[in-house]
């Protein structure tokens, strides 16, 4: 059977290796961290975009369109919570209109449904809070929110499931060609591979020259985030897109499935790979969150937290920057011999990864040549089930199959010990890894309360193994 | 559907001194409810004296205390007061049209009331909360769940520890820890003086000693996975300097918890629901608790 390295284990990479695995073929997923999802992925906004942001006939644009189209399906096939919200794109300043005009256009352009101007009085009723100084808003009815770690488990439990080997703790350090294929090395081991497949995220260039001469780089700058409670889940309905005056990032504010408002996001100039957030980062956050939405009560923040974004630039063999200002902005996928590598996949890379999924493995067996579809490939895969979401009779008859599910363990979010046994038993080792897959600790008192219990519980099942 | 005349959440000092002093006052139907597997709430963390002098006249330490509760509620029972106790169980929401979800292991339940006690205790403030910039590692504690830590755990916090609040709790866990041996490199304090009460100052900050930082805030987090240092900013002259920890703790202060209420903050309370103890105004000591919910317990049986 013919072999496939995938490296790195964030959105991109989980989803290429779904899609991969409709396939007869042997696939391992190499990742340097001890769980998906660590990377730029955990942090991005969890936005399903439409695709008006990118410019129309691009590649990345393309993908985005056709990807968020099937989004809605795709959160009931992989059991993930998928909320349609829609979004209110605002900007205030002298051209304000001038600029939602033209991301109007590039939507028309692009065939993206569910989206028109609306006039003042309609958007300060979709959002009674917001700034109201506006003439217009741009309101795209399909954009809508997921967990983007809630959607990469998803991705990998599903591909998991379907034969794809996942190696955690496992950092790629040599890729070398061999007469047929690579031998791809790792601290720990070493693999055989006719097919590479690099979706290594914030090291994707340095990856690909492991055995290839540079040609793109990633320049990493930083950003910040906010998190309220979900005390707020009223106060903001769509998705707020706030567009700049001038060159800098706006604001954006996401009502996620969780029932937080997720505000963000930043960019500033990274010393580091570090997801540390900046007080200067934080102080702009809060000072454009009282001029968007003045009444948002920011005592209700119940964490801040950073982020890297990657952002690629053509190089020449020595690495020298070509263009040192603008920063590539359409999907870069570079092909070498067998090499494949997603190099600095920015937003919208939740929306697309599926997409690119897709794509990468048309490309893949354009290489192998005839490879069989397989018979037997489960699209579907089963998520925890979540307490908090059910309705009432739904819990007592649950809860009473399942006694565990009874007894909550994390009080902000009401997880029960049935779904945290249940997230352990699918492979969570840590604190971390439990809250990415159950929400246990994410509320406001920030695990204070139920972290010690969860931790006895790990440890309890440590004993076990 | 099981109907309460009187539904009491939280089986703390204020919760079961209600109970009982509801059901002498003559009340009958009443349900005590913890999400705890025993009655005591924070009490059961308290394993330090201090307790105890104003209701009883004497001094005992937390879990102490908890014992006093304990039987109180025993023999209250085994005289026949009608109060049914149910542990290990948490209220998940109530309703205005007076039910009550209660799930436990095993069973999801709704329940009518009549009256509800709201003794529900109270939240710390998180680090969190603060937005403090840096990275998020591990070794940062709220002063509760260190005291959690020591007291039911027997988990060790670290040795080198910065205090963040110089209130009560926060100067027994220094106490603690320098009883232990480890070292408190200091307590940072945003306000002009030491803060929680004047025994406790004299007692434990005055007398070992302890560098108190004041007029000052913690403005940044280092560390990769454990925490390394933290960043103190004065807040008067603005001048920063960087502590190296390999633990801090935040005693920052309390908040009522009234999760379970989704009612405004601005709206009035419906009559049926009273709020007592910690989760009605946060009470240095625990015998004001007890007064407190003796006094209603006796108002609600009417
Ligand atoms: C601030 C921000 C906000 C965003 N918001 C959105 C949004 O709202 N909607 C949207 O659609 N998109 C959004 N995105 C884009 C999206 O989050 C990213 O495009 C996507 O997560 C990229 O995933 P990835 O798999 O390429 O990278 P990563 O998630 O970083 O995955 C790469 C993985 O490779 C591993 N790795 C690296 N080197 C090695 C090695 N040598 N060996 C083994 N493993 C290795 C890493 O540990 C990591 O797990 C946002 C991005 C940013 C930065
Ligand atoms: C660390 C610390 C040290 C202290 N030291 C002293 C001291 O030295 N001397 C002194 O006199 N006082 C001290 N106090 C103060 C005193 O202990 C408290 O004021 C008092 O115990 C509070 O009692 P309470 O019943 O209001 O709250 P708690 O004891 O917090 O009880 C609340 C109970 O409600 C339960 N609960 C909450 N929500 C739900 C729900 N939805 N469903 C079911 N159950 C629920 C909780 O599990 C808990 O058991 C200290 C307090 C702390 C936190």
């Amino acid at each position: 059977m013919k072999k496939v390295i995938v490296v790195g284990a964030g959105l991109v990479g989980c989803f290429c290796a779904r899609a991969l695995s409709k396939y007869d073929i042997d696939i391992t997923v190499l990742e340097s961290n001890g769980d998906v999802c660590t990377g730029i992925s955990k942090a991005g906004s969890g936005i399903v975009y439409v695709g008006y942001d990118s410019m129309p006939g691009t590649l990345k644009s393309r993908l985005c369109i056709d990807s968020c189209k099937d989004f809605a399906e795709l959160c009931e096939i992989l059991d993930v919570r998928y909320k349609k919200c829609g979004s209110l794109m605002v900007s205030y300043g002298k051209r304000a209109d001038e600029r939602l005009s033209k991301k109007l256009d590039h939507g028309r352009i692009g065939g993206i449904a569910g989206l028109r101007m609306i006039d003042r009085e309609e958007a300060t009723a979709m959002e009674p809070y917001l700034n109201p100084n506006i003439s217009t808003a741009l309101f795209s009815e399909e954009t809508g929110t997921v967990n983007p770690w809630e959607l990469c488990i998803a991705a990998y439990e599903c591909a998991a499931n379907n034969g794809v080997e996942f190696k955690f703790n496992e950092s790629v350090c040599g890729i070398v060609r061999e007469d047929e294929g690579f031998k791809v090395e790792t601290n720990k081991d070493s693999y055989s591979a006719d097919i590479v497949v690099n979706c290594a995220g914030i090291d994707s260039d340095k990856v690909r020259e492991l055995c290839e001469k540079p040609q793109i780089r990633i320049v990493p700058t930083a950003a910040d985030y906010l998190i309220t409670d979900n005390s707020l889940s009223g106060y903001v309905n769509h998705i707020i897109f706030h567009e700049p005056e001038e060159k800098s990032k706006g604001l954006t504010i996401v009502p996620t499935v969780d029932g937080n408002l997720l505000i963000g996001a930043t960019e500033r100039q990274a010393s580091a790979i570090s997801t540390a957030t900046a007080e200067s980062g934080i102080g702009i956050l809060k000072n454009l969150c009282s001029e968007i939405m003045p009444e948002l009560p920011l005592n209700k923040i119940i964490r801040s937290y950073g982020c890297m974004r990657p952002n690629p630039y053509y190089v020449d063999e020595e690495g020298r920057l070509l263009e040192e200002k603008k920063s590539i902005s359409e999907l870069m996928l570079l092909e070498d011999n067998g090499l494949f590598s997603f190099i600095g996949v920015k937003t919208p890379g939740m929306t697309m990864a599926p997409e690119l999924g897709r794509y990468l493995t048309e490309k893949v067996l354009g290489v192998l040549g005839d490879i069989r579809e397989r018979s037997d490939f489960k699209p579907y895969r089963q998520g925890i089930t979540r307490f908090k979401d059910l309705s009432d009779e739904e819990r007592t008859s649950f809860v009473m199959k399942h006694p565990d599910y009874g007894k909550i363990i994390c009080r902000c979010e009401q997880v029960s010990e049935g779904e945290i046994r249940e997230a352990i038993r699918r492979g969570a080792r840590t604190v971390e890894a439990v809250k990415r897959r159950t929400s246990a600790g994410m509320g406001r008192c920030q695990g204070s309360y139920c972290r010690q219990q969860i931790i006895k519980m790990l440890e309890e099942a440590d004993e076990r193994i | 559907m099981k109907e309460y005349k009187l539904l009491v959440i939280g089986a703390g000092a204020a919760g079961v001194t209600a109970a009982v002093a509801a059901a002498r006052a003559g009340a009958d139907r009443i349900c005590l409810v913890d999400r705890d597997s025993c009655i005591g709430g924070v009490l059961n963390q308290c394993k330090h004296s201090g307790f105890g002098v104003g209701y009883y006249g004497e001094e005992m330490s937390g879990t102490e205390y908890a014992k006093r509760l304990d039987d109180m509620l025993t023999q209250a029972i085994d005289g026949g007061a009608d109060i049914e106790l149910r542990l290990g169980t948490m209220v998940t929401k109530i309703t205005e049209n007076r039910h009550a979800f209660l799930a436990s292991q095993g069973c999801y339940e709704e329940v009518a009331f009549e009256k509800c006690l709201l003794a529900s205790g109270c939240r710390e403030t998180t680090l969190q909360s603060l937005c403090v910039a840096g990275t998020r590692p591990e070794g940062i504690y709220t002063a509760g769940e260190a005291q959690k830590m020591l007291n039911i755990y027997s988990r060790d916090v670290g040795d080198d520890i910065v205090i963040l609040g110089t209130g009560d709790i926060g100067q027994i866990m220094a106490r603690h820890y320098l009883d232990e041996g480890k070292n408190v490199i200091a307590m940072i304090e945003k306000s002009d003086a030491a803060g929680g009460m004047e025994r406790n100052r004299r007692n434990i900050i005055e007398k070992y000693d302890i560098p108190v930082v004041l007029r000052s805030t913690i403005v940044e987090v280092f560390g990769d996975s454990h925490i390394t240092a933290v960043k103190v900013r004065n807040l008067d002259s603005g001048e920063e300097n960087i502590i190296e920890c390999s633990t801090l703790i935040t005693a920052m202060g309390l908040i009522p918890e009234r999760d379970i209420l989704d009612w405004d903050e601005k709206k009035q309370l419906p009559d049926w629901l009273t709020m007592c103890g910690n989760c009605d105004y946060v009470h240095d000591i625990v015998d004001s608790v007890s007064l407190q919910a003796e006094r209603l317990g006796v108002t609600l049986a009417k």
